[in-house]
């Protein structure tokens, strides 16, 4: 829980800086609800990227959910659709890793389950909305903000697994939005460089699987 | 830098959450507790790796970076040194943020 305050006052700060109000940063934290997106968003901003491009690599992004969603399936099966429907609308990285570990000890319901998700999201909506109030008071310098976004990449980035596979990916990213820009295409060059990344891991992984 | 006017905010809001609604719930309801299919789920694995990367490129590299002389794009490049040590050292978001924060300001200065 402390650990949403300390990412989510900076976080609100940083949709400050792009000259969200705290309104928005409330509804975008209340309901969006995730850390890597939100930060996704006034990075992608700055760096002059379309909307559209922003909306398709931010739901880029999102698809990951789709594993935990899956993985919470069985132990879901006996709660009532709205509660479960519920406790799956709040799930994040960190929640989830909570509640799997949770569940797989037992003794532990998709209610109590929800009532971490929705402790874990108030804290959240209520540190970026704090964030957003006082970059409004302070005015952080633009470039020291985007900065902090870049360290958070950076550090999503590292503390990914270390497979073969992912460091295709992660490569073949990094070139694909180097070509992207040298080609002057600098407003898709995030969302084809991630697809681009990807498809090398997929290609690769398929590659050795027969070899 | 033009800031984020409310007709923008609604567009990339509502597509940002209805998507991530979708991915977080209808998986659980679909599947049933069977497991997604083998080629999914391993693409859904490289996404964070190569979306991350492809983050961090974007902002730190860009084709003629040198041409302004060679500190003004390395100094970036040598903060974001000090934070991959911090985050591979610490695994956590909060330090990596101002250590990030605070080198860059110092080799700014520099």
């Amino acid at each position: 829980m402390l650990g949403y305050v300390a990412i989510g006052v900076p976080c609100g700060i940083l949709c400050d800086s792009i000259g969200l109000g705290p309104l928005q940063v409330f509804l975008l934290s209340a309901l969006f609800y995730s850390g890597a997106g939100q930060f996704m968003i006034p990075n992608m901003w700055l760096a002059g990227a379309p909307i559209a491009s922003i909306v398709a690599s931010v739901s880029l992004v999102n698809t990951r959910q789709m594993l935990y969603s899956a993985a919470f399936a069985p132990a879901c099966r006996g709660a009532k659709k709205r509660l479960s429907f519920l406790f799956a609308a709040t799930v994040t990285d960190e929640s989830y890793g909570v509640n799997v570990s949770k569940f797989a000890e037992g003794a532990w319901s998709v209610r109590r389950a929800l009532l971490v998700n929705v402790l874990s999201q108030s804290s959240w909506a209520l540190s970026n909305v704090v964030g957003a109030l006082v970059g409004n008071a302070v005015g952080v310098p633009l470039a020291i903000a985007s900065f902090a976004m870049t360290s958070i990449f950076i550090c999503l980035l590292v503390t990914q697994k270390v497979t073969p596979e992912n460091l295709v990916a992660a490569g073949v990213a990094i070139v694909g939005v180097f070509a992207c820009k040298a080609a002057g295409l600098a407003g898709p060059a995030i969302l084809v460089g991630a697809l681009a990344g990807v498809a090398a891991a997929l290609l690769f992984s398929w590659a050795r699987g027969r070899g | 830098m033009e800031s984020m006017g409310w007709g923008d905010f609604l567009i990339v809001f509502a597509c940002c959450a209805v998507t991530m609604l979708v991915c977080r719930t209808v998986p659980l309801f679909v599947l049933k507790g069977r497991n997604l299919p083998e080629g999914v789920e391993r693409a859904l694995g490289f996404i964070p790796p190569a979306a991350f990367a492809a983050l961090v490129a974007n902002d730190l590299l860009a084709p003629g970076m040198f041409d302004a002389g060679l500190w003004p794009a390395a100094a970036p490049l040598a903060a974001a040194g000090v934070v991959a040590l911090v985050a591979w050292r610490t695994r956590s978001l909060l330090w990596c943020a101002v250590s990030g924060v605070a080198s860059y300001a110092l080799l700014m200065l520099i």
